[in-house]
């Protein structure tokens, strides 16, 4: 009987379903709490109609998951697995995508396939991407007019995501773990070219489907099958994935279905205006479209973001390479140099930089990544010293290879793992730096649309129209975690020794 | 070259000799003890010469390598080398000539014959000395010690400081800090005086006229040259008395030293309240790993790691003060419930960095197994956590904060507009943007010696009480 008891009790801990489905549940109750506080106007003492719709919705949501968790915890005690009857009652919480609630969509996702490879995630995953920025596109439809591009891209975006959803069907269907038919090859490439989207996870599904259709390399496939497994099956980082895809898919689209001109250009007839459905999330002071704004200042969090991580990642590990490999007084002098700039608050050497030079962007870029270089060179420089005395650097060194060939063939690929992760948990802080220093006026010039600036102006209108410092503060807060999330989930499947 | 050891005597005085000893392996206290004690040397140096010309070691080592001649040892050996490379040329099928091999056995039987006679000799108490270890071997005589005491005082107190692993350490610990410190100085006068931007320009507006920009040059010293103004600018931040400010004509030194406490106050209060949430937070979520508590705490923590400090300060004025009207919006020095707002903010990543940090340490101690045997000793849970696991679990977190502190007080500057507080780092935000290149230099070089301050004290501290660190300073 205990044995048994026992038994359950771990068969409910590994079970990826059960475990989501709680998980899911959390959240959607959270959310409806939070619509329902929301719903009601203290000042006014009325409802909000379209606040407390939103609220049932959810509230349905989370009691049709609290009620598929109970079913799936009897098919467990049961049977030891979930029966097709319950995995069929998935089908219902795909509508969930409509209402924008996406843990629900994807654990409706999660319980309708039995065998779960990493691509039917991808291909999962690239659906909602492709309806969440089709949604997104189709506010634009209220506005005075589009731009030339938008029926084009719209009808793109339509075709990939009906495409996208086919992939799920035959990903369920013909893809295993290690296998995938010859004639997958043909879509794999299509969706290679989708990349122009922005839609990584179109990218994603189309790499992994090529390797198992061409077969050529079963270790490498073994290798891409087992970190993607141990990253996908923590469900907070894929979530953080999907936010950090959708924002850079959204980026890489917003110039064809976006008008850039709502962004920029002022409109004096519309000051301040409250959120409707032509302005989603209202104006600022000079009337300028804050959802639009909000959308291209992604743009510029993603590319200085991205810059100011890339570039002391290769300078700094560089320096770590070097610093650990040949040791002793190249060490001492490298690393004493740096620990100058690590004696420095980042931000502080930021403001440095940019009296001395000026606030642009390529300056702020400058000035960001100035101040990272110390830590992946610490970073760089533990690993690299760590793998110098493994054999196959002793090999490499035998067969006559040249220092450079050994630190950058060698070692480095093989200590790159420690350095991804801590890439990816550094451009949250470079998102948070960026708008830091724009809200300071110190960054991006103050056209330009970008969340540091909006919030800027927001901060004036604090009591009067909260809204315009409230909404690009969540997307900046949103994007880091997500980045973190990712972050923390990739160090888990790459570099576990680490936390 | 030569000197016979003497046998050891109750006189005689080995501490400056062991010490010496000790340090000369490292080239830097050697070139340093040497500049310390550069008022002995030429006369030792003379003595040296003067022992080094006696020749009793030659006459010893020639009379020595006789004796085995004389044996027969030397031709034995010269016979046994001479087949060996026979063998070795009869092997590998080398052609050589009877006459090369005959020099190479010779080679190889000089040299056993020398390494055996400085054997023998070093027995006897016989060995070659440089100058460094005959000087190393004065050390060991009072009376030199005695005469030599006045002129190298220095060396002597130097060697006495070094002599104690701790004090060794510590000393090392604060040259570093020293010389971070001048770099950090240097680097941000580099950085401001390669700007493109002419201060005299932005302050005295377009319309000055060139003597004016140059009487304004003049004045400040910018007329003069790198190497001049950096060496101004060094004494002038370790004298306290960085001039007066270019717009305005503050006194720089005064002005910071008004903000600094303000600043200062926030971040400490900041880091208290960091320290009271986050290692009970992160305990509990070690302790309970995988619950439900322990999810909840996580996530949270992740918020508090993502939330940009400037927006949350905005939520807080629009919630607490404009809303609620709890707390008042503005920082007001003489009302206390001002600070709340401000110190939370400011404190929010550090408290979310320190909990995710103390549930990892603390996960990493539980599963160690003197944890194992604390249970095994049916000790019960409180007292395994509290007594075994935390203080185990504390190294790496108080490093972690004595850096996180760096960043909260670089980071201060967003939360101190935000709340226009005005502390050091809106005061160099406002500077910026003229520049005035001695109140930014003076406020982000303070700053950062200010956190070099507070690592070199936490990193002193460890030394003292990490018993781990204290036994491989013994060793080493």
């Amino acid at each position: 009987m205990l044995k048994k008891f026992i038994h359950v009790k771990l068969l409910l801990k590994i079970t990826q379903e059960y475990v989501n489905s709680h998980f899911t549940f959390a959240f959607s109750l959270l959310f409806s709490l939070l619509f329902l506080a929301y719903s009601y106007n203290y000042t006014t003492h009325s409802w909000r109609p379209i606040v407390l719709l939103f609220f049932a919705i959810y509230a349905l949501t989370t009691l049709y998951i609290g009620w598929l968790n109970l079913r799936i915890k009897r098919d467990l005690t049961k049977f030891s697995e979930i029966q097709a009857g319950t995995r069929r009652f998935g089908y219902p919480l795909l509508l969930t995508l409509l209402s924008g609630n996406i843990f629900a969509t994807s654990f409706a996702f999660v319980i309708l396939s039995n065998k779960k490879t990493a691509e039917y995630t991808f291909a999962v995953y690239a659906f909602i991407t492709q309806i969440f920025i089709f949604g997104i596109g189709a506010f634009n439809l209220f506005k005075p007019y589009v731009t030339n591009l938008f029926l084009l891209a719209m009808g793109i975006f339509l075709i990939l995501a009906c495409f996208y959803a086919v992939m799920i069907v035959l990903c369920a269907k013909y893809v295993t773990t290690t296998y995938a038919p010859k004639w997958m090859f043909i879509p794999s490439i299509i969706l290679l070219l989708a990349t122009v989207t922005g839609n990584l996870f179109a990218t994603l599904l189309g790499y992994s489907l090529l390797q198992k259709a061409r077969q050529v390399n079963p270790s490498a496939i073994e290798k891409w099958q087992t970190i993607w497994h141990k990253i996908l099956r923590n469900t907070m980082a894929v979530f953080g994935l999907f936010f950090i895809i959708f924002m850079f898919s959204l980026s890489v689209t917003s110039n064809w279905t976006f008008e850039y001109d709502f962004a920029i250009e002022n409109n004096y007839s519309a000051l301040l205006q409250a959120p409707s459905l032509e302005y989603p999330l209202g104006t600022d002071n000079f009337g300028r479209d804050l959802f639009s704004r909000i959308v291209f200042g992604a743009q510029i969090s993603l590319i200085v973001g991205f810059f100011s991580t890339i570039i002391p990642a290769l300078v700094g590990g560089t320096l770590g390479a070097l610093s650990g490999y040949y040791g002793k007084t190249t060490d001492n002098l490298i690393m004493r140099s740096l620990d100058i700039l690590y004696a420095i608050p980042g931000i502080l050497l930021a403001i440095a930089i940019i009296a001395a030079f000026g606030a642009n962007t390529v300056n702020l870029i400058i000035a960001l990544s100035v101040g990272a270089i110390p830590t992946y060179a610490r970073t760089m420089r533990a690993s690299v010293m760590q793998l110098a005395n493994f054999e196959f650097v002793e090999s490499a060194r035998a067969l006559g290879a040249s220092d450079t060939a050994i630190i950058f063939k060698h070692i480095v690929p093989n200590s790159l793992a420690p350095m991804i992760v801590k890439a990816t948990l550094t451009i949250g802080g470079a998102v948070i730096s960026t708008s830091s220093l724009s809200f300071l006026g110190l960054g991006i010039e103050p056209h330009i649309p970008e969340w540091g600036n909006i919030l800027k102006v927001g901060s004036t209108y604090l009591e009067t129209h909260s809204y315009v410092a409230i909404f690009p503060g969540l997307c900046i807060m949103l994007l880091v975690l997500s980045f973190n999330f990712f972050g923390d989930g990739l160090r888990d499947a790459l570099d576990p020794k680490s936390n | 070259m030569v000197t016979i050891k003497n046998n050891v005597n109750a006189t005689e005085h080995v501490f400056f000799y062991r010490t010496f000893q000790k340090l000369m392996h490292n080239r830097y206290y050697k070139a340093l003890l040497f500049l310390l004690s550069i008022l002995v040397h030429p006369f030792s140096y003379f003595f040296y010469k003067k022992t080094k010309n006696s020749n009793h070691y030659q006459q010893n080592f020639e009379q020595r390598c006789l004796t085995y001649k004389e044996q027969g040892l030397y031709d034995k050996w010269l016979k046994a080398f001479m087949a060996q490379e026979q063998a070795k040329a009869s092997f590998f099928h080398d052609n050589v000539q009877n006459s090369q091999l005959q020099e190479t056995a010779t080679a190889l039987a000089d040299a056993k014959l020398t390494r055996l006679v400085e054997q023998d000799l070093a027995k006897e108490g016989l060995e070659h000395l440089n100058y460094w270890q005959f000087f190393n071997q004065q050390l060991k005589n009072t009376k030199f010690i005695a005469v030599t005491f006045l002129p190298a005082l220095f060396f002597y107190v130097a060697l006495l400081v070094l002599a104690n692993p701790f004090l060794q350490f510590i000393v090392e610990r604060l040259l570093q800090s020293l010389i971070v410190i001048i770099g950090v100085a240097t680097l941000v006068f580099t950085i401001l005086y390669i700007s493109p931007f002419d201060p005299a320009r932005n302050i005295l507006g377009v319309e000055a006229t060139p003597e004016q920009i140059t009487n304004f040059n003049r004045l400040h010293g910018l007329d003069q040259s790198y190497l001049t103004q950096l060496w101004h600018t060094l004494t002038s931040l370790f004298t306290f008395d960085l001039g007066t400010s270019f717009a305005g004509k503050e006194d720089i030194t005064q002005s910071i030293a008004n903000k600094f406490p303000v600043t200062l106050e926030i971040a400490i209060l900041s880091l208290l309240m960091a320290v009271a949430i986050a290692i009970p937070v992160g305990i509990i979520s070690a302790v309970r790993p995988n619950s439900y508590v322990d999810y909840l705490f996580m996530f949270l923590a992740l918020i508090g790691l993502s939330i940009p400090s400037f927006w949350q300060g905005l939520l807080f004025i629009l919630t607490f003060a404009l809303k609620l009207q709890w707390f008042p919006a503005t920082y007001n020095p003489s009302n206390w419930l001002s600070l709340i707002m401000p110190i939370v903010v400011l404190g929010t990543s550090i408290t979310a960095s320190v909990a995710r940090m103390t549930r990892s340490s603390m996960l990493e101690v539980i599963h160690e197994d003197y944890i194992i045997t604390a249970k095994a000793k049916g000790l019960n849970e409180f007292t395994i956590i509290s007594r075994h696991a935390i203080r185990n679990a504390m190294i790496p977190i108080i490093t972690v904060i004595g850096l996180l502190f760096g960043g909260m007080l670089g980071g201060s500057a967003v939360t101190e507009k935000v709340f226009n507080i005005s502390g050091i780092g809106s005061y160099i935000v406002d500077k910026q943007f003229i520049p005035d290149i001695p109140a930014i230099l003076g406020g982000v070089v303070y700053v950062a010696i200010t956190i070099s301050i507070v690592n070199l004290v936490i990193d002193i501290l460890y030394a003292f009480f990490d018993p781990r660190i204290r036994s491989k300073m013994r060793k080493s």
